[in-house]
């Protein structure tokens, strides 16, 4: 028996797959984004192996800033997927401070690079200084405009959370969370890529 | 219902015209702006023939044409092409508009979204406009761009030219990565009751298809192209041998796209032709499945055939012998769809309507593609012929039919739904035939012209002693190119002509059967009256138990039928 | 949105992500061959984003349509690792 309802425009909840509309369109984005960075990496990591190891100007990277800002990534996904809980509990309140944390610690890390790139640049290692740094702030920075874009999109739900509007649309957090914890994987690599993988002498 | 119509009477000019979420009105933008580019497009080329057929001559309209002119001419022909007018007419409108139609939805999933990729494309087209008028003028690195040529300004001569077409070609990129996201998840999730995904239009796993080759290869390229960018700005060597770069990079980044990217163009084009033959065949598309199952495995294969690009490009040589094997095994799927094409038709009642003539002009003409592709496939072979016009003639001919003649069929076709008027079918038919012949009469000769050795790229065939016998082949060339640009005009009249005073459509001119015909012409915002509840699939022409030779998908199944035939089959 | 699955333990995988992290840095001051070293590093590379993928984008739990999504681009971008190797790694 054929159903006869007249559309409302606008309001078309339909999901034929079960999976939220929203979460689909997310992850077709990011698919597009897991080929962008492979790409880039695979350029990045032929061409090293192509051309003897770039050690030595490797090993002007720092380490231990290195960890930290990883390690800050890291802790800004669990402050994320926390605020998808809370979010999904209906607590308003944890949601929005976890949010903010999220928020600051993608500016920390940005931050913390900026300050890296300052201090590498002063001491005469510009992206023209060799293959190796050319591939370091092409690719630190094509990430770091996608943690800008992250912090960008965290700190308008987190405005939304604040002001109420997100009520009735918490699964946006889970969608932001999605594009920042893959900004988080693809950081996963970057760091040892550039930072761990130059070879010691005797080894 | 009296008030949708009130929503619709108070949207403002630039609420429904320019800033639209609405995927018919988005559809039509990109229509405008693709045949805009068509336009300058077709223009770039009459400047290059007339170069080829009489060098070094004065160009009517025009004036006198350099080399470094003509470099720049060839490169602007090839990307406004691929990228300015076959993207947005194929997947920018045709994606557009039919996809939430056919899926039986209100608009795509993603409204606002869509409005952005369109505004997107808007700006890039800006963006490669201005680059025409820049000091230095507009890129000239060929549409493929490979470095060391166009990885430092000086060995071009040209600046801000090129940075502004790689730009261009980012937002582009943007724009359509945007795009796909709809046409995927819009099939995905927002179909019709009782719209299975194996009910779906073939157009609609077509442009599904490409959208996902699309966002799937252009991430490398965009990588590239920041690279490239960095190379000429910022004093990086990623493509500079001296810098310890290599311009092979590009080349497989480059191509690593450029290959999915023709199938991106083609399979949108092919969808077009699908829909067209049952319609007027009044029959089924044959292999209604295994032309999806081929779709998807030519998709798959797209991704590992691009290097055959490469041949003679110095690349290792252990590749050649894998990527001829591959470019071999991927005409198989489009041989198999060809074949269900050419089974359609067979003992169909077909009657010749302009779209089908454009649809039948599609197949013959990609059929001379598609087999000479398989020269340039073969790395032995192509080792002779990559350069020349052999392969600019077969590009031409696969390019052209799922630009041209898939695309005037499709707007032929859709032109009542989208409008709301018929177009002339006398101007219709003289457009076809004026076209179909003159487009052989340009690219057939241009096979025997790149076997002779003519290479491509070349301001003046006449330096060469060996090409001056070719001479009176490139002259009937130009001549037969301007007679097809000029016969594009009865298109043009007839467009502008029924948008304003044609025929009024009907709902259903074709009495064809998929859920974009059950709308009214034009469809309203918000598409349908009432929710379609799908029951079949979309090509039940000619069955035996309605009297009409057509059943739309959305009819109710007659409760009759079952009793008369015995049997519970769903009709 | 109720959704009716458990949750992963969320700081449980955090602490295993910064143990890794730590372990990965670790790596490098151990007197083994380079090419064990990388090898160590960049599997517990992989192993982070696993449980990333796996706990934080819930994949564990999603349907497999969007596992595919995750996978496909995958393969594809390993299908050109494979062949620049030839031509850009050996040069």
């Amino acid at each position: 028996m054929a159903e006869t309802h007249v559309m409302a425009i606008g309001v078309d909840t339909r999901a034929a797959t079960g999976i939220p509309t929203g979460k689909i369109g997310v992850w077709w984005f990011l698919a597009s984004e897991i080929v962008l960075f492979g790409g880039l990496i695979g350029s990045f990591v032929m061409s090293r192996l192509g051309s003897g190891g770039w050690s030595e100007m490797a090993a002007h990277l720092s380490v231990p800033i290195g960890t930290i800002n990883t390690f800050v990534l890291l802790t800004s996904s669990l402050t994320m997927v926390l605020a998808f809980a809370a979010a999904e509990k209906g607590d308003q309140k944890g949601m929005r401070t976890w949010l903010l944390l999220t928020v600051l610690l993608g500016l920390a890390f940005l931050i913390i690079k900026g300050f890296e790139w300052g201090s590498k640049i002063g001491a005469g290692f510009t992206p023209m200084a060799g293959s190796f740094w050319s591939f370091y702030y092409t690719m630190t920075g094509l990430h770091a405009l996608h943690v800008l874009g992250g912090v960008v999109v965290n700190s308008i739900l987190f405005l939304s959370a604040l002001m109420g509007l997100l009520r009735g649309r918490e699964h946006r957090v889970e969608l932001a969370g999605l594009y920042w914890h893959f900004v988080d994987v693809v950081w996963i690599f970057l760091f040892p890529l550039l930072y761990l993988s130059w070879s010691r002498g005797g080894r | 219902m009296s008030s949708r119509a009130e929503v619709e009477e108070r949207v403002s000019f630039f609420r429904r015209y320019v800033f639209s979420v609405d995927h018919k009105m988005i559809a039509k933008q990109y229509l405008a702006i693709g045949l805009f580019w068509a336009v300058v497009g077709g223009l770039l080329a009459y400047l290059m023939r007339w170069q080829l057929a009489y060098p070094d001559t004065e160009v009517p309209g025009w004036g006198f044409i350099g080399p470094e002119f003509y470099n720049m001419l060839v490169t602007m022909h090839g990307t406004i092409m691929v990228f300015f007018v076959a993207m947005p007419i194929l997947l920018g409108a045709f994606g557009n508009f039919l996809i939430p139609l056919m899926v039986g939805a209100q608009d795509m999933a993603f409204p606002r979204l869509n409005m952005l990729s369109v505004w997107t494309l808007a700006l890039s087209s800006i963006v490669l406009l201005i680059s025409f008028f820049i000091p230095g003028g507009a890129a000239s690195a060929g549409w493929t761009g490979y470095p060391p040529l166009s990885a430092k300004p000086i060995y071009t001569g040209i600046n801000w030219g090129l940075n502004l077409w790689i730009l261009a070609l980012a937002l582009e990129f943007a724009s359509f990565l945007m795009g796909g996201i709809n046409f995927l998840t819009t099939p995905i999730n927002l179909r019709a009751p009782g719209l299975s995904m194996f009910r779906l239009p073939l157009l609609v796993w077509m442009q599904m298809t490409a959208a996902i080759l699309f966002m799937l290869s252009v991430g490398p390229l965009i990588a590239g192209a920041v690279m490239l960018l960095l190379d000429r700005v910022a004093g990086t060597s990623f493509y500079l041998p001296q810098g310890g770069g290599d311009p092979l990079l590009w080349q497989h980044l480059f191509w690593f796209f450029g290959h999915p990217e023709v199938y991106v163009i083609l399979l949108p084009g092919l969808g077009i032709i699908l829909e067209i033959l049952p319609v007027f065949s009044r029959k089924s598309i044959f292999g209604y499945r295994p032309i999806i199952y081929s779709t998807i495995a030519a998709g798959m294969l797209s991704f590992t055939v691009w290097a055959h690009h490469q041949f003679i490009s110095g690349m290792d040589p252990r590749l050649a012998m894998p990527f001829s094997l591959t470019t071999i095994i991927i005409s198989v799927p489009f041989a198999l769809i060809v074949f269900a094409m050419i089974a359609t038709l067979w003992r169909g009642s077909i009657s010749f309507p302009t779209p089908m003539l454009f649809a039948l002009g599609t197949l013959a003409v990609f059929l001379i593609g598609g087999l000479t592709g398989i020269f340039n496939g073969s790395a032995p072979v192509d080792i002779y012929i990559h350069d020349t016009y052999f392969v600019v003639a077969h590009f031409h001919y696969t390019l052209f039919s799922a630009l041209f003649f898939a695309g005037f069929a499709g707007l032929y076709f859709w032109f009542p739904k989208m409008f709301g008027r018929m177009m002339s079918e006398a101007l219709g038919k003289l457009h076809f035939w004026l076209t179909f012949l003159l487009f052989n009469a340009v690219f057939i000769p241009m096979f025997f012209v790149g076997a002779g050795g003519m290479m491509r790229r070349i301001a003046n065939p006449m330096q060469y002693e060996f090409l001056r016998p070719l001479q009176p082949i490139n002259v009937s060339i130009t001549i037969a190119s301007i007679l097809l640009l000029l016969a594009q005009l009865p298109f043009v009249l007839n467009f502008f002509w029924s948008l304003f005073a044609g025929q009024v459509a009907e709902r259903n001119p074709w009495q064809a059967n998929t859920l974009e015909w059950s709308a009214p012409s034009p469809p309203p915002h918000g598409n349908f009256e009432t929710v379609p509840i799908v029951y079949r699939g979309p090509y039940e022409y000619s069955h035996p138990s309605v009297p009409e030779d057509w059943l739309p998908q959305d009819r109710p199944t007659m409760p009759t039928l079952r009793q008369s035939s015995g049997q519970a089959a769903a009709v | 949105m109720a959704r009716e699955r458990v949750h992963p333990n969320y700081v449980g995988v955090w602490l295993w992500l910064v143990a890794l992290l730590i372990a990965s840095v670790g790596v490098t001051t151990l007197p083994v061959p380079t090419g064990v070293a990388l090898f160590l590093i960049f599997g517990m590379a992989v192993v982070k984003a696993v449980l990333v993928a796996l706990n934080y984008m819930h994949l564990k739990f999603e349907h497999l349509l969007i596992y595919a999504m995750a996978i496909v681009p995958l393969v594809i971008f390993f299908v050109l690792w494979l062949v620049l190797y030839p031509d850009i790694a050996l040069h």
